[in-house]
């Protein structure tokens, strides 16, 4: 069954509002306006103990609004897409603005026009797929597989955006999204996770997802806890993307902060030979994206770790001048960030990286991942779900009950694997759509709760 | 008109044969600013407005929201919640039901002296720099190079209405600022806040909560507690077992961790699994013991000012103080309308939305362990070797809520009844159990700091206190980072 959407707003009326919002701001003697327009169409189905729970349909339009003037700088949002009130929004935004003082930091928006590559990763049938029966596949082939309970969501979205800014940018993009999150449960402490995370219909596996979920609680039947100490670990491509943040840590803005492990690193070595990451703006058939960021540049692909060396920061215009560079197309207008996240492949499959890894733990998930030093990378994070003992390179015995207690420098220099398999990844915990490969790092700190 | 569309709401959802309607226009305005080594950034302001609506029909739950707010628009709506829910009970295994609640009709907002409308962002910025000027310089010889700081508030104004003929309207503007900072000493960097643990201080009302908070004397004298974390350099006790003092920062999170989200019903019947996780209760353990008598924990939304305020939840129930644990046996759980009908009792009233947009979910509003009689002076007087864990900034918990860690911020070694030498990073990681059976010892000094508390999908940061005094635990292992 597909969810029934609204289909009557259309890009004309996102396209009046901006218009609208846009001449308003220039009216008002702003020297810059951005205006980011976005009609969303959310659907999700919710599912718990092998039943639905809730189906959800959230539809919005949305105006992002940057002003400055006289140098002085503010951002918003507003959900009111009538005329009136998005003359409203930006009178008060700007009112609002000018009882700041003036912002040293001021820089002017960038000159467009622009030429966009085209429109992200996108597909008209997400907006009608059949959500309702792929939970059903998700559900059923968890079961199959040898859970016995399984709850999760499954999410789409499709969003047509636009960009206009008073420095002539203009410009359109559409991403659609469909992203599955499993869990199932052979018993209360015996669970494993699948996600599918795609951009298009005929890329999405929730059979797979839910028969991966079914398949790992079903091996984690019993599972035992394990000692304290230092351990080889493979990490699922789903733990990678959240324990390793470096597209966020090279943000410029976190640099300037001082919280990221990555300041005064540039053009040094931050890991080993092996690892690279890129940003990208829009992946080719991945997994979400923009063409365009908040300030109006074409998004771009850059190369953030090369070789394990750190390369470039992400920059919006602001940064990029205080830092003597150009921007990379990540703005953000306070914080430049990601788009979209790539880990290089390695070069050993999964199944040769736990061979090789021979004495190790293998953990395929895991949550609530915290600081102690944001500065110095030090963190912990808790496995859930499915995690083994690899003995003389086969996965042994579950395992669970443990904490990983590291650090990002530290993990970078130990990266010893990284697999040729990749996955897209975005769900509770990596809120950036993120391709990454399983990994295995040496010596990472295990440690366990003491108590019954 | 935005009364008005509620009820054109909830009268369609009722035409079209739902068995129960709700309907809630929320308006949620938030300003802010952000201070950054003594330079404003750009000011942000977020107006969201919009009316969500729920309903069940032949047995499944349907919700959905719109922001265009017309009749056509809502009537679109309703037909969409309609299908969507007819398609989905047709492979439905479990009918949804909500336990029968008394209506209400009410007004009521949160106390407010100073509104927040009238506070301009110069004023807030004026207020950040004056605290950072206190920042920027040596304090005890620890510099703070890096610095963070934001104020700002937020107004969350609803009309709700439902089939049972609650209709309930309410405005809550809360108030807010934060900060991290990075501290320097001998060059080296650590990442601190103020309070530690990344909390926020604030409230329910208007500016004068951030007034009488006095931030530019309480700001450095904090800053000057953390430069002894800072400083310090002796490791903790490496896998010892001795007694731990926790600060009430840190027993106040322990509250939150180990007993309020254990404890919420949806988790523990499973709806959460995929997300926040489930819980190590199930229905049939209220009532089971937990820790030892002095462990008391309580959730009461009715505090005023505090963060997590509200006099009616998101389904029409009326608010009340939930008592938890009591003396070491959970006593209550958190309860929406469909929890409380499984379990076959009314709904204690603990359902919440942040936002037009997202679904009403099972919240804690203001989580606390009880004061006890105890003085600080008292507890430490009796200790032979221990830690006091004054504050944290590190925490983590596992998804049944059995496996915590906090790792300490300001710490101290206690030897025959006196703090002495700050250790750095103690890290306390025990499980549920262990940790809420150990306490001996409550403190009077009850303290509350603010903090947002992530659940849900799509998340909801939903605004809470967590509470606690100084709290004594025997005989727990301690480790080092």
């Amino acid at each position: 069954m597909t969810l029934v959407s609204s289909k009557e707003t259309g890009p004309a009326q996102l396209e009046g509002l901006a218009e609208l919002a846009l001449a308003e701001g220039k009216n008002l003697g702003c020297s810059d306006v951005s205006i980011i327009g976005e009609i969303t169409n959310n659907s999700q189905v919710r599912f718990s103990n092998n039943t639905i729970t809730l189906v959800n349909n959230v539809q919005e339009i949305t105006l992002e609004v940057y002003l400055a003037k006289d140098k002085k700088r503010i951002v918003g949002a507003t959900y009111n897409p009538s005329e009136e009130g998005v003359k409203k929004f930006v009178n008060n935004l700007l009112a609002s603005c000018l009882s700041l003082p003036e912002n040293e930091d001021y820089t002017p928006l960038p000159p467009g026009p622009f030429a966009y590559r085209g429109t992200g990763n996108f597909d008209t049938k997400v907006q009608d797929a059949e959500i309702v029966e792929f939970t059903g596949e998700a559900i059923d082939q968890a079961l199959k597989a040898g859970a016995n309970r399984v709850s999760g969501s499954l999410n789409t979205s499709s969003s047509e955006l636009l960009i206009r800014t008073s420095a002539g940018a203009a410009g359109k993009d559409h991403v659609s999204m469909m992203l599955l999150n499993v869990r199932a449960f052979a018993d209360d402490n015996a669970s494993g996770h699948g996600l599918s995370c795609s951009s298009y219909v005929s890329d999405f596996t929730p059979g797979k997802a839910g028969y991966t979920a079914g398949e790992f609680a079903k091996k984690s039947l019993n599972p035992k806890l394990i000692d304290e100490g230092t351990y080889d670990v493979v990490f699922s491509p789903t733990v990678v993307a959240n324990i390793l943040p470096m597209a966020d840590e090279a943000s410029a803005f976190a640099i300037e902060s001082g919280t990221s492990v990555l300041i005064d690193k540039l053009e040094e070595r931050v890991g080993v030979q092996i690892f690279s990451l890129d940003s990208y703006g829009s992946y080719s058939h991945g997994l979400g994206g923009r063409v365009f960021d908040d300030e109006g540049n074409p998004t771009k692909d850059t190369a953030v770790i090369q070789n394990g060396t750190f390369r470039n920061m992400l920059h919006n215009c602001t940064t990029a001048r205080k830092f003597g560079a150009q921007s990379t197309g990540n703005a953000g207008i306070i914080v430049p960030h990601p788009f979209t996240v790539v880990f290089e492949k390695g070069e050993i499959s999964l199944d040769n990286m736990i061979r090789d890894t021979k004495q190790g733990v293998y953990v395929t998930n895991n949550w609530y991942t915290r600081y102690q030093n944001y500065r110095t990378g030090e963190y912990s994070t808790v496995p859930r779900d499915a995690a083994f003992k690899i003995e003389d390179g086969e996965l042994k015995e579950p395992i669970a009950g443990f904490r990983i207690s590291d650090s990002i420098p530290r993990q970078l220099s130990n990266i010893e694997f990284i697999s040729t398999e990749r996955n897209w990844i975005k769900w509770w915990e990596v809120e950036t759509p993120t391709l990454a490969p399983a990994m295995m790092i040496s010596d990472v700190r295990i440690t366990r709760a003491v108590g019954s | 008109m935005s009364q008005d569309l509620v009820s054109f709401a909830i009268e369609q959802a009722q035409t079209k044969g739902s068995e129960y309607a709700e309907a809630r226009y929320q308006k949620t305005f938030d300003l802010a600013c952000l201070l950054r080594n003594g330079v404003p950034e750009p000011a942000t302001m977020v107006d969201a407005e919009g009316i969500g609506v729920r309903i069940i029909f032949e047995g499944a739950l349907a919700f959905g929201a719109t922001n265009q707010l017309s009749r056509e628009n809502i009537s679109a709506l309703i037909e969409r919640l309609v299908s969507n829910a007819k398609g989905a009970s047709r492979i439905l295994k479990e009918k949804i039901h909500f336990s029968s609640e008394e209506a209400h009709v009410a007004k009521w907002s949160a106390e407010e002296q100073k509104k927040v409308e009238d506070v301009s962002l110069e004023s807030m910025i004026s207020l950040l720099k004056d605290i950072d000027s206190t920042l920027n310089g040596s304090i005890a010889d620890v510099t703070f190079p890096n610095r963070m700081l934001v104020a700002g508030y937020e107004v969350d104004e609803k009309y709700y209405a439902n089939t049972d003929g609650s209709k309930l309207e309410s405005r809550v503007p809360r108030v807010y600022y934060q900060n991290i900072l990075v501290a320097m000493y001998e060059g080296k960097p650590r990442t601190v806040s103020i309070p530690p643990g990344f909390a926020t201080l604030g409230g329910s009302g208007g500016w004068e909560i951030i007034d009488n908070l006095n931030l530019p004397e309480r700001i450095p004298r904090s800053a000057k507690q953390i430069t002894t974390a800072v400083k310090a350099t002796d490791k903790a006790p490496a896998d010892e077992s001795l007694d731990v003092i926790l600060g009430p920062g840190v027993s106040a999170l322990t509250s939150h961790e180990s007993c309020g989200h254990p404890g919420e019903a949806d988790r523990i019947l499973g709806r959460e699994g995929a997300q926040a996780g489930e819980s190590f209760l199930k229905p049939e353990k209220l009532g089971m013991e937990i820790g030892s008598s002095e462990a008391m924990v309580s959730d009461d939304p009715t505090i005023p000012h505090s963060m997590g305020f509200y006099m009616y939840d998101d389904e029409g129930v009326k608010a009340t103080k939930r008592r938890l644990i009591t003396n070491g046996k959970f006593t209550e759980f958190l309860q929406n309308r469909a929890t409380a009908e499984f379990f076959g009792i009314k709904s204690n009233g603990s359902s919440r939305t942040v936002q037009f947009d997202r679904e009403p979910i099972i919240r804690m509003a203001n989580t606390f362990i009880e004061p006890g009689d105890w003085s600080f002076e008292e507890m430490l007087r009796e200790i032979r070797r221990g830690v006091y864990i004054r504050s944290f900034m590190e925490w983590n918990i596992d998804d049944k809520r059995l496996n915590q860690r906090y790792v300490g911020l300001e710490a101290f070694m206690i030897e025959n009844g006196e703090v002495k030498n700050p250790v750095k990073d103690p890290v306390l990681e025990i499980t549920t159990p262990k940790y809420w059976g150990s306490i001996d010892a409550r403190a009077k000094d009850l303290e509350f700091v603010c903090a947002t508390c992530g659940k849900g999908d799509p998340m909801q940061g939903a605004p809470v206190f967590t509470g606690g005094p100084h709290i004594r635990l025997r005989d727990v292992r301690v480790g080092s980072r």
